[in-house]
């Protein structure tokens, strides 16, 4: 499917990404790479450009003509391209390429949120989640002009700005962060600018912006509506660390101007910091000292309690669970750990319906920033981080169980085809397996996912299986952006279970609701990078 | 030894007591008009549920009004909810015909007990 003749060039791949275009504009994106020899490094950083003017919105919050709000979707352009680079090295060579051009098979159709929301600007939004052209058709019924090109240039809502200089890197960046949380975006950015120009400063920059994203988040989602953020400034800061850390921080202006004005974009939820950090100076003022690791990890029976909290307690007793755990003298990563296991658990054993997985896999993505923050810095914070991830992941869980469950989205226990799985040789079965995360069959794909863990200690293979097969689809960048979370947490985890976060992993992608059932974007992608395997 | 007796002494109580009130929440439903019915289903709506507790506990209710109503309410209850649209649409199904054959079908009376297998929580 090559679309346009004549040649690539980054002129022409600006014009199609502005206009909406994005068949258009991942073939030209293709062939810069292939045809011209343009570094995929450039040409991401090119992608990420074009679109950065137009990802911000004035707020998250709308205020209706009747005086009510409704939310306003973030940006998740940026969002594809930090899940593609991280599977970029998993996945290895042309097929590591793949994520890239669902990536930016995504980015024109990402732009102009606050205008795709009320159906005044082509993209995913305004063509499936809106239903704009329901509302407003165009002249011809049998096309959906919602789904490109653009009628009107996008807007700016955000004007570049200037590095802010002077002054002491403390002094700065407690003044950025103080910007970010009262939503002053010009002063956040032209802060944050000016202190990512010395290379001294980085690290802390990086700890500040992370810290800054992830104390922003709600503390219900249960009937609250627009009024959350599911966890995208805590995601938007991440994905700013890893694409600079990959560009180059002097390469990344356009995708510091992509991210920083947002984290400072309202609303700004810190009910729920503020309550974790008043029980953490109540219950255990020590808590800055208090280490990674320890020699007393969660114990099997911990486990089950933290379990049993998680998916199916209340907030209080994720609260209190964890709370004895610290004041038993568990570390931080051993208890995050733990929430990352039990929590699988409900991806495993509860969630049915493939709409019910957005919520809790935005969970468990904000869960793997704050691990990750955890990880790589220090800060004395991140005790209350462990706290803040396992609230929101038992918050989705309370926000789906508020929901009568479907009957007519029953699956099929997967212990039934546990037999027939096991009948296969363990050398057949991840083509298997792909083919079943293809089909969108999820009790056979756990099935073969149980039968294989029991059955070899070979781990590589089955992640490359699941993560190919799950970097198919197309037009949903939660998809690259879960698959490096899950990669992420199983090599980092270290209790007993972590072949559970295969387990739920396996799930998530053979049920997660899909935006498109074609593969019209891997098809592109193969016929460029002459792989095989049209879908 | 002692403390599993104990426990099991316990356990035992509490089932008499929860099939005591089996067999109340049995005659309720049966004396219960649809209306009635449909105000008791109203109330696992996210907007009026009194939460997760709540609104688990709907799976457990369906099966029990599968077992206790005849078909003409159960059809006259999915009509209702059926009519109101998409937010409904779970509680719609739950009380359609097809899911009340699988209920039906599946829930056992195992020999030697007072009451068939039904969920508890």
């Amino acid at each position: 499917m090559v679309l346009i003749q004549g040649p690539a060039t980054v002129g022409r791949l600006y014009e199609e990404i502005q206009s909406v275009r994005y068949k258009e504009a991942t073939d030209t994106f293709c062939r810069l790479v292939t045809e011209e020899d343009r570094p995929l490094k450039s040409m991401i950083r090119e992608a990420i450009a074009a679109a950065a003017p137009y990802v911000q919105v004035p707020s998250h919050l709308m205020r209706l003509p009747t005086g009510e709000m409704r939310g306003v979707n973030y940006d998740h352009t940026i969002l594809g391209w930090r899940g593609a680079i991280s599977l970029m090295r998993e996945l290895g060579d042309n097929r590591g390429v793949l994520p890239s051009v669902q990536a930016m098979w995504y980015v024109p159709q990402g732009l102009n949120v606050w205008e795709q929301v009320i159906c005044e600007f082509p993209g995913h939004y305004a063509r499936d989640g809106e239903q704009c052209n329901r509302k407003f058709p165009g002249p011809d019924e049998h096309v959906n002009r919602f789904d490109g090109p653009a009628w009107n240039p996008p807007k700016i809502y955000f004007e570049d700005h200037a590095p802010i200089l002077g002054g002491s890197v403390d002094e700065r960046l407690d003044r950025m962060s103080w910007a970010i949380a009262e939503g002053e975006k010009a002063e956040a950015y032209g802060l944050f600018l000016g202190l990512a120009q010395d290379p001294a400063n980085r690290k802390r920059l990086k700890d500040a912006i992370l810290f800054s994203g992830i104390i922003d988040l709600q503390d219900t989602i249960i009937n609250r509506g627009g009024y959350q953020n599911i966890g995208h400034k805590a995601l938007r800061a991440r994905a700013l660390v890893d694409i600079a850390d990959y560009l180059g921080w002097d390469q990344s202006h356009e995708l510091m101007y992509t991210v920083v004005p947002d984290l400072a974009c309202s609303p700004h939820l810190h009910g729920l910091w503020t309550e974790i950090a008043n029980i953490c100076r109540m219950e255990i003022p020590d808590h800055a000292s208090f280490p990674k690791r320890s020699s007393k990890p969660l114990t099997e029976r911990e486990l089950d309690i933290l379990t049993e909290a998680l998916v199916w307690g209340g907030p209080a007793e994720v609260n209190s669970t964890i709370m004895a755990f610290f004041k038993r003298g568990a570390g931080i990563l051993d208890i995050g750990d733990g929430v990352m296991v039990a929590f699988q658990k409900y991806l495993i054993d509860v969630l049915e319906h493939p709409n019910a997985f957005l919520h809790p896999t935005h969970a468990l993505d904000t869960m793997n920033v704050i691990m990750t923050w955890c990880r790589d810095f220090d800060n004395p914070h991140q005790v209350k981080g462990i706290f803040m991830g396992a609230r929101f992941m038992n918050d989705t869980v309370r926000s789906n169980a508020m929901v009568p469950r479907d009957p007519n989205s029953r699956l099929e226990p997967r212990a039934k085809y546990r037999g027939w799985a096991d009948g296969i040789a363990i050398d057949r079965m991840l083509p298997i397996l792909k083919q079943h995360l293809l089909a969108q069959d999820a009790p056979r794909a756990c099935a073969l996912v149980d039968s294989y863990l029991d059955r070899t200690t070979e781990r590589h293979n089955l992640l490359d299986t699941i993560t190919y097969a799950a970097c198919h689809w197309q037009n949903d960048p939660h998809v690259m952006r879960n698959c490096s979370s899950s990669l992420e947490e199983y090599r980092a985890n270290r209790t007993s279970r972590k072949d559970d976060i295969i387990r739920g992993y396996a799930k998530h992608q053979a049920r997660y609701i899909k935006r498109a059932l074609t593969h019209d974007c891997f098809n592109l992608y193969a016929d460029h990078f002459k792989v095989e395997g049209h879908a | 030894m002692n403390t599993l007796d104990e426990i099991w002494r316990v356990r035992n109580a509490s089932a008499t007591t929860l099939g005591l009130i089996e067999d109340q929440m049995e005659r309720a439903v049966r004396a219960s008009s649809v209306d009635d019915l449909v105000a008791l289903i109203e109330g696992f709506s996210p907007a009026r549920s009194s939460g997760t507790e709540w609104t688990r506990t709907f799976e457990p209710l369906v099966e029990r009004l599968w077992t206790w109503c005849d078909d003409a309410t159960m059809a006259a209850l999915a009509d209702v909810f059926r009519a109101r649209g998409m937010p409904w649409m779970s509680v719609a199904n739950a009380l359609s015909a097809p899911n009340g054959t699988t209920i039906r079908a599946d829930i056992r009376h195992p020999a030697g007990a007072r009451l068939p297998a039904f969920t508890l929580i």
